[in-house]
């Protein structure tokens, strides 16, 4: 009788613990979906600020997850620019100064060469469930499309900047559709969407990305940032020389 | 009839020398005091307006339309929307309040040697040009100030060079975002430390060449935030009208803003106003110690007198006449001391003014809500409230007199002829 009452407690709990275990899955996937023993990509950034525009061209490497380096090839007056990031430490290689410099974590968290993305989006790989608590925030159709949305809600001692983060996935490929980053006011801060998804060595992926940036009072910004990814190739072998410092001028 | 009564005024006065000069002490003593106070309070105000604006932020500061207060880095005068920089620092300049201008670019960026790099502001300035609207030049503790010789060469905060590790001759790495959205970086050498007191500019700011500045940023050719420019007179009036009569005078051919120091800091405007009002009232308790001073003495000099006014009006003085007598009396003792007491007090302000008082005692400035004050705390000629201290004293010494005078007035002179 006892063991009977344990058991029906234990089944009572396992039900929610296993669907947010399976939101969990699907945040952690979708976070890390560029995320391979290694990658190299070519990425193009164009930024639209102020009626203007810049393109930035570069060239990203990453091996093991801990090592990634990035190197920009256009516009003419960044090119060399190079950017390595090891376990946590980044160094920025200039090429006018011709110098290499180690930059603070905390920099990593503003704008990056004047784009709606930050360093941090750009080369931070951890995983959003060691940061986050995720809960099942929608289930159903939305534009015609079968979707879940998941809210992630910081854990009480993570050091992260976001109040609140959802994203929306898809149910049929598990694609991610858009993720919205809110301040600790609860105020939309910016926005991610996701796009033109592609088949890439075996792997389905979004190669379209746009940021917005979130005007005052919650307007849609006249500021975004586009990266595609023009080229991908995931888990090529990559020597462990090109993650180091000597390395960084070329 | 009035110079017939001042006379004799005049000459009771020295009847009795020692009584009138008791009086004259008392006046005068209080009166070098009020002026002592009051220049010691307007010293302090104007090191407060001066360290807080005199540094680095000057009197007024001239930008264009859209840059203040977020100062984005792209809404320059000059460059883009074609401004002529040299004919505003030329216009600027020939306005008769205007002591000197010039023009300043300003950015933030990474400040980074070998291992370390810091997040900063960067300040760009005309080397030569600068010194005569701010002192920071004044607070070099080694090496030097921008000269026009080190284009790559910079000064920064003594306790920002201490954090990086780097000391005068270093090289610097600056990397900052430009105008155009790259990432400008280069090389330069480190001329100078500062040290100001203030937390915010030893550990965050690094000041270089304009045309170095505008290089990093790539801003459009020429292309300046804003011109600084020092005043004749900063005080908070002075300085926001002469604001207000700049922008009437430079709008018509220029499209920019002037803001005065009281509009650009707010705070450090509002604590001089506080500042102000404190004085006055430690300024009002100094005056009511001169008050009792000078009340008891012109008492005891005109009841020690009843005698003599009663043997006045016994040989037919009217009892006007006696007041009359009396108020000119005080009238000529006031004037006399305050005379007195500004002859005493002048070597004592032009002491405070040259001199100062040694506050800290070797241990140097001292850091009050953002402005650095001491270690010598310097006096400033405050003519208003100099004589508005005169003319209160002399009002007292009038009424402090006129009490007793009506008072010995009405005595019917038998009765005044009987007393002491």
């Amino acid at each position: 009788m006892i063991c009977l009452a344990l058991t029906w407690l234990s089944l009572g709990q396992a039900s929610p613990r296993a669907n947010d275990q399976r939101a969990r899955e699907i945040v952690d996937r979708v976070a890390r979906l560029y995320i391979s023993k290694s990658t190299i990509a070519t990425m193009q950034m164009q930024i639209n600020k102020k009626g203007r525009q810049r393109n930035i061209s570069m060239q990203f490497w990453s091996l093991d997850e801990s090592k990634i380096l990035v190197r920009i090839r256009l516009p003419q007056e960044d090119a060399g620019t190079a950017i390595l990031k090891v376990g946590n430490q980044i160094w920025y290689y200039l090429p006018k100064a011709k110098r290499t410099v180690k930059i603070r974590a905390s920099m990593m968290m503003s704008s990056w060469m004047g784009s709606n993305f930050t360093l941090n989006d750009l080369v931070k790989q951890s995983r959003l469930t060691d940061d986050y608590e995720i809960a099942t925030s929608f289930e159903g159709v939305r534009d015609g499309v079968a979707v879940s949305e998941y809210t992630l809600t910081p854990k009480p001692k993570a050091a992260v900047v976001w109040g609140k983060i959802t994203l929306e996935v898809r149910h049929g490929d598990q694609m991610p559709v858009w993720q919205r980053f809110y301040d600790e006011d609860g105020k939309l801060v910016r926005e991610l969407t996701f796009s033109e998804y592609r088949i890439v060595d075996g792997r389905r992926i979004p190669t379209r990305l746009v940021m917005e940036t979130m005007g005052k009072g919650g307007k849609k910004a006249v500021e975004q940032t586009t990266i595609t990814y023009e080229k991908i190739v995931f888990d090529e072998p990559i020597s462990e020389k090109l993650f180091s410092l000597g390395n960084l001028k070329q | 009839m009035i110079g017939r009564l001042l006379r004799l005024a005049w000459r009771n006065l020295w009847r009795n020398p020692r009584r009138t000069l008791i009086a004259m002490a008392a006046i005068a003593f209080g009166y070098a005091m009020l002026l002592f106070v009051a220049c010691l309070m307007a010293g302090l105000r104007q090191q407060m307006i001066e360290t807080g604006t005199g540094l680095l932020l000057s009197d007024v500061e001239v930008q264009a339309p859209g840059y203040y207060p977020e100062r984005p880095i792209d809404q320059t005068l000059g460059g883009s929307n074609g401004t002529d920089v040299s004919a505003l620092v030329a216009a600027i300049a020939a306005n008769a309040r205007v002591q000197a201008a010039s023009p300043r670019v300003y950015g933030y960026g990474l400040v980074s040697a070998t291992q370390q790099s810091i997040g900063v502001q960067l300040l760009g300035v005309v080397p030569g040009q600068e010194q005569k609207i701010t002192t920071l030049q004044t607070r070099m503790v080694k090496g030097s100030y921008l000269t026009g010789r080190m284009p790559k060469g910079v000064v920064m905060g003594d306790k920002l060079a201490a954090t990086i590790g780097v000391g005068v001759g270093s090289e610097v790495v600056l990397l900052a975002p430009a105008a155009d959205g790259s990432m400008g970086n280069d090389r330069y050498t480190v001329a100078g430390l500062f040290h100001t007191g203030l937390d915010a500019m030893d550990r965050g700011l690094v000041i270089m060449p304009l045309a170095s500045l505008q290089e990093l940023l790539r801003l459009p050719a020429g292309g300046i935030h804003e011109v600084g420019i020092k005043l004749d007179d900063d005080g908070i009036t002075a300085a926001t009208a002469t604001a207000a009569a700049l922008q009437a005078q430079l709008s018509k051919t220029f499209p920019v803003r002037a803001r005065a120091w009281p509009a650009l800091v707010p705070q450090l405007a509002d604590y001089v106003e506080f500042n102000r009002r404190v004085t006055f009232i430690l300024f009002f308790i100094f005056f009511l110690l001169a008050v009792i001073g000078i009340v008891n003495t012109m008492l005891m000099a005109i009841v020690e007198r009843t005698r003599e006014f009663g043997m006045l009006m016994a040989v037919g003085m009217r009892p006007a006449q006696v007041v009359g007598l009396i108020v000119a009396e005080a009238a000529s003792l006031a004037a006399a001391s305050l005379v007195l007491g500004g002859v005493l007090g002048a070597p004592l302000l032009w002491y405070l003014q040259i001199h100062g008082l040694n506050l800290g005692g070797g241990r140097g400035a001292i850091s009050l809500a953002g402005v650095v004050v001491g270690p010598r705390w310097y006096g400033r000629q405050d003519f208003t409230a100099y004589a508005q201290a005169a003319l209160g004293l002399a009002v007292t010494a009038l009424v402090a007199a006129l009490y007793p005078a009506l008072r010995a007035a009405r005595f019917r002179p038998a009765a005044a002829l009987r007393k002491v």
